[in-house]
Order: structure tokens, then sequence, then C-alpha cells
């Protein structure tokens, strides 16, 4: 070693052969590039995987609007977990929005041929006031919304549990709640089985009959006894609840047309450009069919909402 | 010449590094772009929804962005129960005044529970977007392609899933609108089936031109429950076992339209005999 110091210190000194010097450097210089290289080549590829899973986080979180619901038929339930869980299913779809600016309308025709048609026409006159003004008709640019379906299970004889007090070995704890959740005296009932997870303070407790369940929550707590002292824990329903048939789709308006150039007519009232638009694109001669709505934009702009068309599978 | 190699070996080097430098600015600028994005402009395949115009209109950025249809709930039904509908939910509303009501049938009474109704239903939910390793959407069917669901789905699955056209072992499949979602059992293929983005596939009358792309799926992060009321409906609870169902059924409907014990007409009235089971459907009343 010491040598190999030696002979490195004899390199260093200036008079020391040019040529060799270079070429230790060099050395150095292509282990450094080296190094960096194989670390860009690392961080390539961890952004290309990561890239690749890239979450997106979600910008959906929304309130489900309430709806109306009435009883339909009795059935027979097909399974264990059909009698077990209070089931909900429905599909959601987002109603894409689309401002509708000053000077613009929208004209929904009853059939698509007219409203193609409508557009492939391009420039429309309007009679308004003894006045032709030109009206402009395209297709109307939608942005992408989601649709998915939701279903949820609200078990009948589970429940969960948490707040659980630390203090007992796992075993132990169990026990403590099968009985305490078994005594009808405090609302509960016979337990098929507990789950207990000591590390969250949790557990899921299956009861045999349907009916223990929702007594037991009707009250936010249940009393929890180990040895003499009594303990609350909070009770909440259990469910499960995921998403089927989740896509992403991008709209595009078959019957509803856009139409432009009335900015002019600002001081116009809206109901009576709405009324004279409806007509001219009523009739046939002027290349249009049945309307089924007409939204006119003149004084403020308006945020119209596009929905899925009724008849569309899934 | 071992300076000239030298040399050589440093500037391929350097070569080398300018141009991986460049490839991950690349994707740093790819990665920012990517996580300022909402969801709806991600740059994924959407297959083409067709959308109307209504006439919902509302001014201000505020209105409700979904639409939510096809509500169905199965509520089950325990032996000895019935579900009473009224027409009129106020009459709903009276019976459920008394908690428990006696029925008199000829010299005996029953006695049984009456309760209101309530289902649990998902009012607020938080998901989450991420593009799927394992799943690819398959999109760009021919207009007017006739195959009904299942056929669509199987034919899918067949060509898919051999390793020859380069698929793989299909686990999961799901139709949607304008597309199909196949779910493999490895990344890989999803990745690579990707990457080639066009087959050609038997679809029955034709072999048709289809587009592979990446799948952007939605996870449930968070769901809360609110309950729903059912106000024509009218639970009867712990009938007791002494009656036939027909002669049940005409009993309680009897009891329960009769002004005097607080009941009107009845629109509907099921009974769950003692030791069978029910599911009692709800539906939504419009939309």
């Amino acid at each position: 070693m010491a040598a190999d110091e030696d002979n490195k210190k004899v390199l260093k000194e200036p008079w020391s052969d040019e040529g060799f010097m270079k070429d230790e450097q060099r050395e150095r210089l292509i282990d450094e590039i080296a190094k960096e290289n194989i670390q860009l080549k690392e961080e390539i590829q961890r952004l290309e995987a990561e890239l690749q899973e890239a979450t997106i986080n979600s910008q959906i979180k929304e309130n489900i609007p309430e709806t109306k619901v009435k009883f339909t038929s009795l059935e027979n339930p097909e399974n264990d977990s059909q009698f077990l869980n209070i089931s909900c299913s429905f599909q959601v779809s987002s109603q894409v929005p689309y401002e509708l600016q000053k000077g613009q309308a929208l004209i929904t025709f009853e059939k698509e041929e007219v409203a193609q048609n409508i557009i492939r026409m391009g420039k429309h006159y309007v009679k308004i006031k003894d006045v032709d003004v030109e009206v402009l008709a395209k297709p109307v640019p939608l942005n992408s919304g989601v649709r998915f379906q939701v279903h949820e299970e609200y078990s009948t004889v589970k429940i969960n549990v948490t707040d659980i007090p630390d203090g007992l070995p796992e075993d132990q704890m169990r026990d403590k709640l099968e009985l305490s959740f078994s005594k009808s005296i405090n609302g509960g009932g016979e337990v098929r089985c507990v789950q207990y997870d000591k590390q969250s303070r949790s557990a899921v407790i299956t009861f045999v009959e349907t009916g223990v369940a929702d007594k037991i929550l009707k009250k936010k707590d249940y009393p929890l006894y180990i040895n003499q002292n009594c303990y609350r824990v909070t009770v909440s329903p259990y469910t499960e609840t995921h998403l089927k048939n989740f896509q992403v789709f991008s709209g595009i308006s078959e019957r509803t047309v856009l139409l432009t150039g009335m900015e002019d007519l600002q001081m116009m009232d809206e109901e009576l450009l709405q009324d004279l638009v409806n007509i001219h694109f009523q009739r046939k001669a002027n290349g249009g069919g049945e309307v089924e709505v007409v939204k006119c934009s003149l004084g403020q702009p308006y945020m119209t909402y596009f929905e899925e068309e009724r008849n569309g599978m899934v | 010449m071992s300076v000239m190699y030298g040399d050589a070996t440093v500037g391929a080097l350097q070569e080398e590094q300018a141009s991986l430098k460049s490839r991950l600015q690349e994707l740093q600028r790819r990665w920012r772009e990517l996580r300022a994005l909402p969801y709806d402009q991600v740059p994924f395949q959407a297959p083409a929804v067709p959308l109307v115009f209504r006439g919902h209109t509302q001014q201000g950025q505020e209105a409700p962005k979904w639409l939510v249809s096809k509500v169905r709930i199965g509520y089950p039904l325990s032996g000895g129960s019935a579900l009473v509908t009224f027409d009129d939910p106020k009459v709903a509303q009276r019976v459920l005044q008394q908690k428990e009501h006696e029925i008199h049938i000829e010299e005996c009474r029953l006695r049984v529970q009456v309760r209101a109704l309530e289902l649990p239903v998902v009012t607020t939910i938080q998901v989450s977007t991420q593009v799927s390793r394992r799943s690819v959407l398959v999109s760009g069917f021919p207009a007017g392609l006739r195959l009904g669901e299942e056929e669509l789905l199987d034919k899918l699955e067949i060509f898919f899933g051999k390793t020859r056209n380069g698929g793989g072992d299909v686990e999961s499949r799901e139709l949607l609108r304008g597309g199909v979602v196949l779910g493999f059992t490895k990344d890989a293929v999803a990745q690579y089936l990707c990457r080639v983005g066009q087959f050609t596939v038997p679809l029955g009358e034709c072999k048709c031109p289809v587009r592979v792309s990446p799948y952007l799926s939605g996870e449930i992060q968070k769901a809360e429950i609110a309950f729903w009321p059912v106000p024509q409906s009218v639970l009867v609870l712990n009938i007791p076992d002494v009656l036939d169902g027909p002669e049940l059924q005409d009993i309680l409907e009897i009891h329960f339209q009769k002004p005097s014990r607080g009941g009107g007409e009845v629109e509907a009235l099921r009974v769950v005999p003692p030791g069978q089971r029910g599911l009692a459907v709800f539906t939504a009343t419009s939309g």
C-alpha cells in the first residue's frame, strides 16, 4: 500500500510524463461521467415507472342528490349475501357543462339527422324584427365526463367497533368483546364471530340474528365490561362500497346545435328571441324539424348542462 | 493509441449524458403536467358518449355535477313481516304514530309492530383515479356493429387471451359505453398491448380494427351513508305464526285500510310468511 501511494505521489509530480497524467485524469473523468450516467439512468427508470402508475388525485368528491324511492316488488333473496345486507346500487354520470356566451344559443332537435343537417348548412338567416340576422350553426364543443355504477352493501348482521381500550392481550379482549356484545340486557345478541385488531383498537362483530345490529346502532356507543370497569366503545355500521364500469368519456352532442352570431341583439328579450329561433328552425323549408329545447343568452352567460341520452346501454 | 481511445470514450460518455439529461427533463416536465391535470384533461382515449341539452341551466358555478339513475335498493325481510305501501304518505305517518297494532280477527287479536322504513344509501363519495397497470381499454369499434354484449366480450377475450396475438390470461372484462375494459393477470401484457395500440380483431361479420389504450380506473376512497325515508311505506314486524299466507294478507289489508285504525287506501301489501325470507325492492320514482 505504501508503495502504491508513493507511486501515486510520484505521478503527481509536475515533472512526470504528461501522457500518464492525462490518462489518470481521463480515467477519473470517465469514472465520474459513467457514474453520473448510471444515476441518470436510474432516475429515468424511476420516473418512467411513476408516470406509468400516475395517480391523478381525486378531483371527484361529490354529493349524490337525494332521490325519491318507492316500493316496487317483493322478491326472493337469491343467496345469503342478499339477505344479510341492505344493498343499494345506482348509476352516476357527469353532467357536462357548457358555458353559453352572450349572443349564443343552444337548440336541441328531436332528430339527429335534422341537427346534423343544420350544422352542415352552416349559415342561416333568421328574420328578427324585419332584419335577416346571420346565424352560424356549429357542433357544441364538450368536455369529458365520467360515469360509473356505485354498489353498496350495508350489513344487517355486522357492526364496526372502534376506540377499544388497550391493556389486554388479543385473545382475552376478543372474549370480552364477545361477552359484552352478547348481553341482551344492553341490546346485544348471540355473536357469531369477532374480528379484533389490537393495533387499530377496532373490531368487527358479526351477530347470528338480524335486528341486533340495528338496535345497537341506535346509539353511538356501547358498554364494554372489562373486570370491574365499564368502557364505552364506539359503534358504527359495517358497509362495503365499490364502483363498477368506471370510465371517462368524451361528450359529443348529436341532437343539440350551437348557434352563434346574435351578439348585436342584446337589447332584445331573451324569451322572444328563443321563440323566433324556435319557429325558424322548426320549418322544413329552413332545413329544420321538430325542436325540443331552445336557450338563448343575450344579457349574461349561462352555464348549461348536457346529460346522457336516455336510451344508452349499461 | 490509448490517448485517442480515451478521448473518444470521454466524448461518447458526455454525449450519452447529454441525451440522458434531456430525456430526464422531458420526463420531469410530463410528470409535472400530469400532476397538475384534472381528470378530465388526461390524454387518455375517452370513448364518445352522446349527450343532449334538455334545458338544464344554472347561473353561477354551483350546480350538482352528477345525474343519478337506475337507483335500486334491496331490503331483506325476515319471516313474519310485511311491507305496506299506502297511496298517501300522511296515512303512513298516522299508522306509525302507534308502535303496536292490534289486529282483530273474529275472537282473536294479533299483536304486531310497525316501523318506519329508512334506507341506508351512499350520499357522498370520494373517488380516486389511477392509470391501471393490468387493464386496457379496447375501443374504436365500427359503428353499427351488431353483436350482443356477451358476444362482444367473448370475442375480445378470445382474441386478447392468446399469446400469439400479443395477449395473455384475461382476469376480468367489463362493458363500458363505447369500449371494453380487459384486465390481465400480468402487467407486461397490458403494457405491450398499449404500446402496439392497433389490432385487427375478428368480430363476427368483419375483421375490425380496434384501438387498445391505457385504462383510467376509479376506486372509492370514502363513502358516507345517509338514511333515505320511504314516506309511503310501513314495515310490519313480529307477525305471530297463526295464519296461512293468503289469509294473513287479507287480514292485514283489511286492518290497514280501516280509517278507524288510522289506515287508508293501500297501494301494495306484501307478506313474508314465517320461516321464509323476502327481499323488498325499492326503485327511484323518476329518472
